[in-house]
């Protein structure tokens, strides 16, 4: 195959040239109707390892060939690919920013632009991805960094609603949505505060392991509380089940998929106690949980693989949890994790704004003693796992969707410079609001200069 | 009796004559009392460190008129004392007492509540009767008594812990004794920090001094009336206090640092009313040479019941309550005097076994003794009444059945002012033994039954049958209890017997209400059974803590000695000067006396000094070490007054934390200086300070950069608008409008100020005597510093508008701003930055977290490089402190600033924009070893810190810290397992506000001027 007998896509070069001010005013990918052809690329398939000078061809928003040096694309017949000659750059799937608010908050201090908090302690109803606005200011941000794909967390109260999983590319939610109902998310309320203790909300809006902290007697309660929630949402799908006349109550509807263990519980949680609590708790009432939040998962690792509970570490980039605990406890902690064989994936923790910092937090990890390739896997595959997407994201695989990023290094170093990147295949402006902002500033002392 | 003393006692005899003439006419006939009595036989501990001497204490009107072995006088009652031992009167250094407040709206009273020198505690409730009554049942006699509340709060008097009535009130020992002070904070107004209240506390004193310098020039020339200030109680309270002291109840060893340099500021005597923590901080007290009255309110053992719980409790906390009972001990080796108090304790029935306690630890006797009595005494001015055994001296004593500091000791009589109080009648301690109850056993068969007495402990048997017996009164000479058991019937039997020589007899009635009289024997005739020693027994005590020395900050990171600067190098490393040589590798650094005095390529490096180290740099890279320019890190109790909209007047400096871990955390990212600034809820806040990452230092004033220039936070846009907080604002300003003008009325104030203060300076001495001072006022000072180019604006900002605004202000007012801090908005108007301020110190990334800060790109630093300016990244944040490196590292991403560049905006930058880079900053021969080591490319998330050194002192390293790990694991073990073997007791729980060790321990929040400031803590 030749390429020079296709047309080609200009690298760095922006599909569309006019200067815009704000994100909402980008555009989205255009359709993609074409296969598209990635070649003499380095290819990080993160299941597969590493591929140099490989070949990557997806069509149709799918991944259908990732293939070694000196193996060509079978394309469908009569298709004109468009071929693009990388000269050794490398590809990524696009990074999974789990536990996040992308979506549902703006800006954390102006109420009127967080939608993440519903009313009430009970509210499983409740679904992120209804309120997710596709064109969040943020979300291009995260995009510039290849993270592609992220899963929204409604907060507050004891059962806050439902996260969804979506992509950072779309015209409307239903583009967005990878998977809208990802699972009900329960705070299990601690027992007693951890270091972290009066530490100032750091993520105004955002989604946080740090529980509700009750103590003795109002945590039992609290717990109580989410237990009743489960078992009446059990008891009325076994009665709705046999009698579908009687009446729906939607609370009950939103829990069913965890009840019947087709959806996992995402249980933030922190403390030891509070982590031990949760997943016995689960083994009693057969539910599939993930722990996000993780603090001391290293402290019960055992039980966690016992259950196979996996943990989302929220943040690698956090203050250890005691005044004698060691500097690095927290830079730590997915590489104790992974010594002791626990599942986890690492989040960003952060507010929705810095979402685009996902890698560092991973690379930090990465400087800290978890293996370099397993830190990616931690941000793309093994989010998608604990995430329950892996099978439209977080590898180069075939079959998987072609949302996936081209760089002339590794998104962990700084000095990367992410060049394409495609949702589902289809080619994703990389501009954003600070990109379009930045070009108008340097223009004014471009003028300033010259006169 | 001497000659001198007999004088003495004529006078003294002359005072209480006059007394009863002050008194309320008498309600019915005059009571006479000759209050001459003769304590005879007795064994009399006359000062600490004597030892007793049987001797016989004359009283006479309510003074010691003689003590020695001459029989009593004809005129007195003897009260024969044999057997027992007296010890001079305790005293109690400190009680707070209600003190009714003035009214704030009087025309002469002070603006601000908190301050009420002029209240006296002799207006007050003085000491309730039940404290009067607990206080005397441990020995003490006098008490000084303080209004409580406030800042300066009025005050003390010294009075006797008598039964004062309708005809004698309380009897005044000293009637002002010092004046009482604290930190205290409001809950809803100024100040709401504890610099707030040092800056108020310092004001006061400075317009107390200044009152009364008016006051004199009005005397000598009332000409002068018509400017006169306004008459003030207040003002005139502390002008005429000067000469007292001041004594402060502080809440921790660093408010105790504090408010000793306050009182130092202005020559003022001062004491502590300590929190008991003082041996975390002993060597600054000792060099204060602070007077401390230590209270002995020791922690209960942290909860470490289970795992869990015990995982929350820091090794500080388990330190510190490990070694709250060798505090005493502690500052008496460290030199220092130390007064005891019951201040403090839960219970005050716990102090004679806390006294133990801290005794256990070493106090002797004497010092013990002596807390208790001429320590106090001394420091009340009162020891010419009381303190020790001496003619003249008040008939104060505590009268007991043995040695004052052992256990089973029973204080029988507490003499106050020559007025007996009996606390514990003698008792028939012949009643204690076995006796065999011969006559009016309610029960039968069996033969007689036994009763054993042995204290207030009365058990009853027949053969295998046990009685119930309960109800036990034991008065001096008689014993009553209740005898129940099943063979007896229903109800309990009332048993009343006393002792006739070696039977016991008395009467036992049924419930029913017959009474049989009642005869028992001795059973064990002639051996008094050993009575069981329910102390010993219940002793679980631990054994006592080691008086090893302790790290300097207590906690798992501290040192015992601080480490040495050592002359070493480093070799063959990659070097990142910031200095404008851009990167060099193969490169060497040489370090001796603490300077940096060789930083190039290694082939040019000079000869090492014999003894000098080599550290192998290959592979490596070295960096200056990081200077955070916006810092919140150990600000003690609130990082920002947020009870005024301008609080110029108050220091960062008077509040440094130099326990917070978050110091060592931060050095293991390299850093070695901050700017540490005041919070951003003000238009002007308070004085910032630049301070180097000195952790471990004794003396944490060695940690402020001396000679740096200083600093002041402003702030502008939503925080000090309040638009962030919940409800209306009811504080100016409430737009950025508002703001600005806020601004320029402060600086037109400050100007006139200027001029007043320039004005009085230049005139000859004789001509200012015809003037009045002009008021020193603190805020206008430091305004005025900005104005003199003295001082450096560090200004929060966000928005392009109001960057613009203050440029123009500056330029107005021929200022240069230092730096514009967050200046998020920067990129917009980078050139008016350039020309009006040294810089600008931006976070990296940082964006959408409120409304103004909706345009803030992370190209902003790299679009204000290229402008000109002088940029600084900052953290903002203790976690982002420890990896200002790679957010350096984000202007090469986001900009493309070159990487040398880039790491400059953490290290020489910053520098320039604090005024210290001639100190530090690069790496320059000449400049402060001030260095970081890196495993890998320092602005790549690859590096970790490996080594950092402050003024060439290693403060972290990578080995260091694993041996710390070690020490931290083992000490956890060994305490833990103490806490647990603890006596049971109440544990201590975080959220127990009597527990404010705890609390005040986890206070360290993470503040963070980009979200909430806009609210008080």
């Amino acid at each position: 195959m030749n390429p020079q007998h296709f047309p080609r896509l200009g690298l760095l070069a922006p599909i569309l040239a006019a200067s815009l001010a704000a994100q909402d005013l980008i555009p989205k990918a255009p359709p993609q109707p074409l296969p598209v052809v990635l070649q003499n690329a380095v290819l990080h398939t993160v299941t597969g390892g590493i591929v140099l000078s490989g070949t990557l061809w997806f069509f149709d928003g799918q991944i259908r060939g990732v293939l070694p040096a000196g193996e060509t694309p079978k394309l469908p017949d009569g298709q004109q690919p468009l071929v693009l000659d990388l000269q050794g750059k490398h590809v990524f799937p696009g990074m999974i920013a789990g536990n996040s608010s992308l979506g549902l908050v703006e800006l954390g201090m102006v109420r009127q632009s967080v939608d993440s908090d519903e009313l009430g302690e009970m509210s499983p109803e409740t679904l992120a991805m209804v309120a997710v606005n596709p064109d969040s200011a943020l979300l291009p941000v995260a995009r510039a960094n290849g993270v592609l794909a992220a899963v929204t967390f409604p907060v507050g109260g004891l059962l806050p609603g439902r996260a969804s999983a979506l992509q950072l590319d779309g015209w409307t939610n239903a583009d967005l949505a990878v998977k809208a109902d990802a699972g009900p998310v329960v705070v299990w309320p601690a027992q007693a505060s951890g270091g972290e203790r009066g530490r100032r909300g750091s993520r105004p809006g955002g989604p946080g392991a740090a529980a509700a902290v009750e103590g003795g007697d109002a945590t039992k309660k609290a717990r109580a509380r989410i237990d009743d929630a489960f078992l009446a949402a059990r008891a009325w799908l076994t009665a709705w089940t046999a009698d579908t006349t009687l009446p729906i109550d939607i609370r009950h509807q939103a829990l069913a998929p965890a009840v019947r263990r087709e959806a996992p519980v995402f249980v933030l949680a922190d403390d030891l106690e509070q982590i031990e609590s949760a997943v016995l708790w689960a083994r009693d009432r057969e539910l599939r949980i993930v722990i996000v939040g993780g603090r001391d998962a290293a402290s019960c690792a055992a039980l966690l693989r016992e259950r196979k509970v996996p943990v989302v570490v929220t943040g690698v980039h956090r203050l250890p949890r005691r005044d004698d605990s060691a500097y690095d406890e927290p830079f730590t902690l997915p590489a104790r994790l992974s010594q002791l064989g626990v599942t986890f994936c690492i989040a960003s923790g952060g507010d929705a704004s810095n979402e685009r910092n996902l890698p560092y937090h991973a690379a930090t990890a990465a400087a800290f003693g978890l293996d370099r390739e397993k830190a990616f896997a931690a941000v793309t595959h093994d989010a998608a796992v604990v995430f329950g997407i892996d099978d439209r994201l977080g590898s180069l695989a075939v079959g998987k969707d072609a949302t996936l990023f081209v760089a002339d290094g590794h998104p962990f170093d700084l000095a990367t410079k992410i060049e394409l990147a495609f949702v589902r295949g289809r080619q994703v402006d990389l501009r954003s609001k600070h990109t379009e902002l930045a070009k108008k500033y340097r223009e004014r002392y471009r003028q300033l200069r010259g006169k | 009796m001497t000659c001198r003393a007999a004088l003495l006692f004529v006078a003294v005899l002359a005072t209480l004559a006059a007394a009863p003439a002050q008194g309320p006419p008498h309600n019915g006939p005059r009571p006479a009392d000759a209050g001459w009595f003769a304590l005879t036989n007795a064994h009399v501990v006359a000062s600490p460190g004597q030892e007793p001497v049987a001797a016989t204490i004359v009283v006479r009107a309510g003074r010691i008129a003689s003590v020695g072995s001459d029989p009593p006088p004809a005129g007195a009652t003897s009260i024969d004392c044999s057997g027992l031992t007296i010890w001079p009167g305790f005293v109690e250094p400190f009680f707070a007492s209600d003190v009714p407040a003035l009214d704030p709206n009087a025309a002469d009273q002070h603006w601000n509540t908190m301050v009420q020198a002029q209240r006296h505690a002799l207006d007050g409730a003085l000491v309730p009767a039940t404290d009067r009554e607990a206080l005397r049942q441990l020995g003490f006699t006098t008490v000084a008594v303080a209004p409580s509340g406030g800042i300066l709060k009025g005050n003390a008097a010294v009075i006797l812990l008598d039964e004062p009535n309708a005809n004698t009130p309380a009897r005044i020992v000293r009637r002002t004794a010092y004046a009482a002070a604290s930190l205290q904070t409001s809950r809803d107004g100024y100040p709401d920090s504890e610099m707030g209240a040092i800056a108020l506390l310092r004001q006061m004193l400075l317009d107390g001094q200044w009152y009364a310098r008016c006051q004199s020039a009005l005397a000598s020339n009332p000409a002068l009336q018509a400017q006169a200030p306004q008459p003030s109680a207040v003002l005139q309270a502390i002008a005429d206090g000067w000469s007292q002291p001041l004594w402060f109840d502080v809440q921790d060893e660093l408010q105790a640092l504090r408010v000793l340099k306050i009182a130092a500021e202005f020559e003022r005597s001062a004491v502590v009313i300590g929190s008991g923590m003082e041996f975390r901080r002993l060597s600054a007290l000792a060099a204060a040479k602070a007077r401390i009255v230590v209270p002995l309110h020791f922690p209960d053992a942290p909860d470490v019941a289970t795992e869990a719980a015990a995982d929350r409790v820091s090794l500080r906390q388990l330190q510190s309550w490990e070694q709250a009972p060798t505090n005493s001990k502690r500052l008496l080796d460290a030199g220092l005097p130390i007064a005891w108090t019951t201040v403090r304790l839960r219970d005050r029935k716990d102090f004679p076994a806390r006294v133990r306690e801290a005794m256990a630890c070493g106090v002797t006797t004497a010092q013990a003794l002596a807390a208790l009595t001429t320590v106090p005494a001394a420091w009340l001015g009162i020891e010419e009444h009381t303190g020790t055994i001496a003619v003249g001296k008040l008939a104060n004593f505590v009268v007991t059945d043995g040695d004052l500091f052992t256990p089973k000791c029973e204080v029988r009589d507490v003499w106050v002012g020559g007025n007996r109080h009996v606390v514990n009648a003698r008792k028939d301690r012949g009643l204690d033994g076995a006796w065999s109850w011969t006559e009016g056993f309610p029960g039968s068969g069996g033969g007689p039954p036994t009763l054993t007495i042995a204290s207030d402990k009365v058990t009853c048997t027949l053969g295998e049958d046990k009685f119930e017996t309960s109800g036990v009164v034991r008065d001096p000479s008689a014993l009553a209890c209740r005898v129940a058991g099943k063979t007896l019937g229903d109800g309990a039997h009332w048993l009343r017997v006393h002792r006739e020589g070696e039977q016991l007899v008395g009467v036992c009635t049924s419930p029913e209400g017959i009474a049989r009289p009642f005869r028992a024997t001795r059973a064990d005739a002639g051996a008094t059974p050993a009575e069981p020693d329910k102390k010993d027994a219940k002793d679980k005590s631990l054994p006592p803590p080691s008086l090893d020395p302790l790290p300097t900050p207590l906690g798992g990171f501290g040192h015992l000695q601080l480490p040495a600067a050592t002359e070493f190098a480093i070799v063959n490393a990659t070097l990142w000067p910031s200095d404008g040589r851009g990167v060099l590798r193969n490169g060497a650094v040489v370090v001796r006396n603490g300077k940096i005095v060789f930083a190039g390529p290694a082939g040019d490096m000079p000869a090492l000094r014999e003894g000098a180290t080599t550290i192998d740099g290959r592979g490596k890279h070295v960096t200056p070490g990081i200077i955070d320019c916006h810092s919140h890190t150990g600000i003690a109790r609130g990082v920002n007054e947020g009870g005024q909209a301008v609080t110029a007047e108050v220091r960062i400096e008077d509040v440094l934390d130099p326990d917070d871990v978050n110091w060592y955390r931060q050095l293991a990212g390299g850093v070695t200086a901050v700017n540490q600034l005041h919070g951003s809820a003000n238009a002007i806040g308070g004085q910032s300070r630049t301070t180097k990452v000195r952790f471990g230092v004794l003396q944490p004033d060695e940690m402020h950069l001396q000679g740096a220039p200083a600093g002041m936070k402003w702030a502008l846009g939503e925080n000090p608008r309040r638009a962030n907080g919940s409800g209306t604002n009811p504080r100016y300003p409430n737009t950025r409008m508002g703001v600005e003008a806020l601004l320029r009325d402060r600086l037109a104030a400050a100007e006139s100020y200027r001029r007043e203060q320039a004005a009085y300076t230049a005139l000859a001495p004789t001509a200012r005597a015809k003037v009045l001072p002009p008021r020193r006022d603190l805020e206008l000072e430091a305004i005025g510093e900005i104005l003199a180019a003295t001082r450096l604006i560090h200004c929060h900002s966000y928005r392009q508008d109001e960057i613009f605004m203050l440029c123009g202000l500056a330029k107005d007012h021929g200022i240069k701003i230092g730096t514009f801090q967050h200046v998020l908005e920067g990129y917009k108007v980078a050139d008016a930055i350039a020309q009006n301020a040294i810089g600008a110190s931006a976070f990296s990334d940082w964006w959408a977290f409120k409304l103004e800060v909706q345009d803030a790109i992370p190209d902003n630093g790299a679009i204000l490089h290229e402008a000109g300016v002088v940029v600084s990244f900052n953290s903002d944040s203790n976690e982002h402190a420890r990896r200002l490196n790679t957010e350096a590292g984000k202007a090469v991403k986001y900009g493309g600033v070159l990487p040398h560049e880039a790491l400059c905006f953490v290290t020489r930058n910053p520098a320039i924009q604090l005024g210290i880079f001639a100190r530090t900053g690069s790496l320059t021969a000449g400049k402060d070893a001030d260095l970081a080591l890196w495993s890998a490319d320092p602005l790549s998330y690859e590096a970790r810190c490996e080594a950092t050194w402050v003024d060439g002192r290693q403060l972290f390293s990578l080995a260091a810290d694993a041996e710390k790990r070690q020490t931290i694991a083992k000490e956890r073990t060994r305490l833990l397992q103490r806490a647990l073997a603890a006596p049971k007791g109440r544990t201590a729980r975080e959220s127990d506000p009597k527990d404010a060790y705890w609390a005040a321990e986890d206070m360290t929040a993470d503040w963070c001027c980009r979200t909430c400031e806009g609210e008080r803590r």
